[in-house]
Formats: structure tokens, sequence, C-alpha cells
């Protein structure tokens, strides 16, 4: 297990936040007046991952170069918690030849063959990759992980229980981590699944799952350092449900109504000033490093921004580039 | 039996899941599984004529499947079942809540589903009435072990007044730990340690304990209570408790199961008994306060922590000592026993 450095994990955090505040107004800026998700410079679905940075930090603060991780259609705070490189992240999002994968994958499907990381819409889809990673990593006999993160809702799928058997079966070192944020985007997980914690279902395929509360990220920092530990010992899979917090819509331009009483208190419950809060405490963080750390990470975001904005789109020469691996 | 009598339950939904399933070998206690303990204390307290029993409400999905079973054909054997109307906040404040509704209500014994933590909650709150606890935590140092079923006789006998309480129920020592405002109870322990935070609550790790405050320390216990239990023995029963001061230079080395599966080896610089209405000091100069194995709060090097232990805890049902009277009374006898 890494040794706990709190103010990494909170700058971490704060970093996460400034770039999805960032896009939530860049995504927003041009679909007006008439809401038009096909507008502007950042088309198409948006699913913003404030809220839920403890989960990414938490976790991705035992992973080093070499681990994988697949991450389901809110993708961002894993992916810059893992190494992936903002600027060409960036420009994924905005279409642009510079991106990930050129432009042609966008928000949902950033895929970082450098850091392991890949995302994609398909609800479950990473549960049984993040296995074959696994595998992989377990035939080459190094002691890398595998990390595959879903939703609560994803864990209804048959690909969930089908990995978490192979999984078990061949002790792989994956960790399967839910982000239970309360909605299936607009359902609740009462009224989808039958066991009131996801955390119990390891159960049935003999591995350990933890039900980690509270969006801490220090909590989660310490079971999924518990479980990354087990992983690279050979002692095979996990399961993290972190209960989280998700603050903005399930996707841009979601109105929430389903979410009732809930949306009045969502800010009260925001995970990052809660945290600079316990810091202060400790006598580990002040006003001025407050400042200074949002001023760096806006700085960075800035230039991502910049970086996107400025590069060329892909043009039509290249539609049929990069179709078949 | 007289139909009478309303027994309250409190279940919590958040034990058996926590990071010791990762670090030692903690079992799993899944909702389904508590759900299914309390079906069968159901059965257990209509057996003997509870007419009503009272179960908190919780988002865990323990209230939930009760109200759902509630309407089917395996609720005939229980009594009527009635869940107290509160907000959820998913803390233990929700406990605290129900259980003053419970008392409010008039139940005659409280049936506790949970670890040592959910136990000093409900110990807080429930006053005079009785307790029985049934395990669901990791270490469970506090609950005796017993089949549920069981549990819901025993309770629904006290609870129906078929049993005197004073003859089947013993006051359990506690230990009140103060630090300026600050002020917790444990049924089991309180222990002082080297972390900053409460991150994921537990103490597994013993080179983090500093000091820990036993009520009691029975040797077929595991968790930080196992310490005191391989040093000196301390019943439930004993007028005191212990004291233990981890570090060096060492006066006694144990090795003592810390966790389910989990060994530690502690080094003892000091320990004593503890005398009850005493009150010590924490030696520790900075660190938290954890509470039935549970980290609770931070303290600073102008905090001082002081613990004192005290007679005055739940009045817990000794289950097996309220069957063992029941049967030679016949309590549970259909017809006359032949001599």
């Amino acid at each position: 297990m890494n040794p706990l450095n709190r103010l990494d994990l909170y700058k971490e955090m704060v970093r996460i936040r400034q770039y999805e505040s960032r896009i939530l107004q860049e995504y927003h800026a041009d679909k007006k007046p008439a809401w038009d998700i096909g507008a502007g410079l950042i088309p198409g679905e948006m699913h913003l991952s404030a809220g839920q940075e403890p989960a990414a930090v938490g976790v991705c603060a035992h992973l080093r170069k070499g681990d994988a991780i697949t991450a389901p259609h809110r993708p961002h705070h894993f992916a810059l918690a893992h190494g992936v490189d903002m600027n060409a992240m960036t420009a994924e999002i905005y279409g642009r030849d510079t991106g990930l994968c050129h432009g042609k994958g966008g928000h949902m499907h950033l895929f970082d063959p450098e850091n392991h990381f890949s995302c994609s819409g398909i609800i479950a889809q990473g549960y049984p990759v993040a296995c074959g990673q696994a595998l992989a990593f377990k035939r080459k006999g190094t002691d890398h992980v595998a990390v595959a993160v879903a939703g609560e809702g994803a864990a209804n799928q048959g690909a969930f229980h089908e990995s978490l058997n192979l999984a078990a079966l061949w002790k792989l070192p994956v960790i399967f981590v839910i982000e239970d944020n309360d909605w299936a985007i607009s359902v609740p997980r009462s009224h989808s699944t039958a066991n009131a914690s996801n955390a119990d279902r390891a159960a049935g395929y003999g591995m350990p799952g933890v039900r980690i509360e509270n969006n801490d990220v220090e909590a989660v920092f310490e079971a999924a350092g518990a479980a990354i530990d087990r992983a690279r010992a050979g002692e095979g899979p996990s399961l993290l449900e972190i209960h989280t917090l998700r603050l903005f819509g399930h996707f841009e331009g979601d109105a929430q109504a389903y979410r009732g009483a809930d949306l009045d208190t969502v800010h009260d419950r925001d995970p990052i000033p809660r945290y600079a809060g316990v810091l202060k405490e400790l006598g580990e963080l002040s006003d001025e490093q407050i400042a200074s750390i949002a001023a760096e990470a806006t700085t960075e975001v800035d230039a991502a921004i910049t970086f996107a904005t400025s590069s060329p789109s892909p043009t039509a020469d290249d539609a049929l580039l990069h179709v078949f691996a | 039996m007289p139909d009478v009598g309303v027994v309250g339950i409190v279940a919590n939904p958040s034990s058996g899941r926590d990071i010791r399933r990762l670090v030692a070998n903690g079992a799993f206690v899944t909702t389904n599984d508590k759900v299914n303990m309390i079906t069968r204390m159901l059965a257990g307290l209509r057996s003997v004529g509870v007419s009503s029993a009272l179960s908190m409400t919780d988002l865990g999905g323990i209230s939930a499947s009760l109200a759902d079973l509630a309407k089917g054909p395996a609720s005939k054997a229980w009594p009527a079942l009635d869940f107290v109307d509160q907000d959820i906040t998913q803390s233990p404040a929700d406990t605290t809540v129900a259980v003053h509704a419970m008392v409010a209500a008039g139940v005659g014994a409280i049936v506790v589903l949970g670890g040592d933590g959910t136990n000093a909650v409900v110990a807080e709150a429930c006053g005079n009435v009785p307790i029985a606890s049934i395990s669901t935590g990791t270490n469970n140092a506090f609950p005796r072990s017993a089949e549920p079923t069981v549990v819901g006789i025993a309770a629904g006998l006290v609870a129906i007044g078929a049993l005197d309480a004073r003859d089947v129920t013993c006051r359990a020592k506690t230990l009140t730990v103060r630090s300026g405002e600050r002020r917790r109870r444990a049924l089991v322990d309180v222990t002082i340690t080297a972390h900053a935070s409460i991150a994921s609550g537990a103490v597994w790790d013993s080179s983090t304990v500093r000091e820990v405050f036993l009520c009691f320390a029975e040797p077929h216990r595991i968790g930080l209570s196992s310490i005191g239990g391989h040093i000196r023995t301390v019943r439930r029963g004993d007028p005191f408790g212990l004291y233990l001061r981890l570090g060096r230079p060492t006066v006694a080395s144990v090795r003592v199961p810390l966790g389910p599966g989990l060994m530690a080896n502690v080094d003892l610089a000091e320990f004593g008994e503890l005398a009850i209405d005493r009150t010590m000091t924490a030696v520790t100069p900075f660190g938290m306060v954890a509470v039935d194995g549970e980290r609770a709060f931070r303290f600073d090097p102008d905090d001082t922590v002081n613990v004192t232990l005290t007679a005055d805890g739940p009045r817990a049902i000794d289950v097996e000592g309220v069957m063992e009277l029941a049967s030679a009374r016949g309590l549970l006898a259909r017809t006359a026993l032949p001599p």
C-alpha cells in the first residue's frame, strides 16, 4: 500500500473538479438559445464526474505504470487520476485530431494504450475487458492489476456476474469498483437491484466485498490499498462498492426532476470542501494553499482547453483511418 | 401464553461490510442474512405470545424486505410488525431515534442485530429496557452467539413478563470517554490509536494502537479485548475492567486474534485493573479515540482524554439463562411434563 499523502489526494481532487467545472461551462456555452446537444465545440453527450473524485483519487493513488483501468461513460476523473494526458484527453473531447483517438471517439471513448486506460458507454463492458487484462498480467508473471469501474446499475448486467465468477475462479488480479452514486440515470438502486448493497454480491463469488460510505477519500484509499495489495500478492479479486455523489445530472442537459429533495442538499455533501476542512483541522492545509492549488489547477485546465480549441479537426480524408485495428 | 407485549428490533444495515473483509478474514453478513435472522427471531417472539414488534426503518434494505415479507404467508408466524416513522440519515443517529421511539412505545425488550458499536448506540438510548443481541458485526465481543430463534424466545419471555427480568439480565459495564465537549460510551473498549483521521473507521493494526481500556476481557473473544483476555481475564460480572498501555520497555507480550483470522503480537509496557467509577487519563499526547473498535474522534496535545468505567450500562438478557429457567419452569411445555 502506498503511504498516505493527504495533500496529494486533495490536489488531485481539486484538479479533477476544476476540469469538470470548466468542461461544464465550455459544453453549455454554445448550445443556446435552444438546447441542441449536437451544437457547439463539444458535440454529443457529456457525463461529468464532479462529486465522485474521492473514488478515482483514492483508488488511483495505489496504481502504477502498467496497471490498467476500464471505465464507463463517466470517465474523466479516473482518466486524469490514472495519468492520462489532459491535453490529449481534452482534444479528444473536442473531437480534434490531436486527441487520444484523433477526435473520432469523443468523451466516452478515451483510449490511452500507454496508460492502459479505456472507457466506453456500453454499460458493464469494462468488466470482461479488465478480466482479460488481469489474465494477461497473471500469465506474464507481473504484479500489475486491472481495475474495472462502473456504476451501481451496471452491476445488474450479465457481464458483471460473468466477470466476477471468472475472476474468482482463476484468481485474477482485478479490483471491481462500483461507484454507487444512488442513480442509474434516473433509477434509484432500490428500483433496479434485489440486493441493498452490491458489496453483498461479492459473497456469492467467494471474494471479499467492502462498502465504503461517506464518499471519504481516505476510506477509499485504505480499502483500495488493501484490495490492490491483495491482487498484487496473487490472492485474487476484490469488490469495492464506493458510495459516492453525483453533483451534476446524469448527462449535461438533464433537468434531474426525478431527484426531488435530494437535489436540495447535494452541494452540502460536496466531498472536496469537506476534505479541505479536515486537512485544515490537521494543520496540513492553509487558506493560502487552497488558493494556490486552485490556481494551479485552473492554469493547467486553461492550457488544455486552449490546446484543444486550437487543434485541427480530423479531415474527410481521415474518415477511413483507424477504423480497423 | 398471553398475547401481549411489544419488542423492538434494531438491525444495522452497515454491519459486516467494512474493510476487515479485506485486511482480515471478516465474514460476510449480507442484508439477506440479516433479514433471515430477523424472520427466525420473529417466529421465536410469536411462539411465546408476543403480540407485536416495532422495527427501526433503514435504507439498507432490511426494513423494506421485512415490510415486503410481512404481506406474505411467512408472516403468519410473526407478531404484528410495525416500523418506526423516522427520517433516515444513514448514520448511528437513526438507531438512536429508533430506540427512543421504541422506549416511548413501551417495548418490553429490544433485539439488536449488529456488532459492538451498534449495541453501544442502543445502550445509550434504551434506558432500562433489556436488550438481547444477535451478532452480525466483525469482532462481536459484546453480543454472545445465539440462534436468532432462541433469542426471539428469550426476549419474548422477558418482554411479556413470563420471567422476572432481574433474574435473567445483568447490567453491562460501560466505558465513558470524554475530551472537552466530546463524549462517547463503549460497551467493550476505548482505544487510543496513532491514526490521524477516521477514514475507513476500523482498528485492525496493532502497530497503530497505543492504549486500550476494557470493560471485560474474555480470552475466547477476538478483537482488541483479546489482548486483555490473555493478560488478565476479566468477566462481565467482575467489578472492574482493565487498562493496557502498549509499547516498550515490555512487561508482557502476547499473540492474540486482533480480528477474524488476524493474529498480532502485542507488547505491553503497563497494565492493571480499572476500578468501577475510576477515571483514567490517556497518556498518549495526540491521536485518535476509537470506541468499540471504530475510530471516533481526533485529539490534539491541548486535549485531555479521560476514560471512566461504570456499571450503569444496558440490561443485557442472558439468553442461555432465560432458556434454562424456561425449561425448568416448563414455559415452553404444551402439556405437563412427566417427572
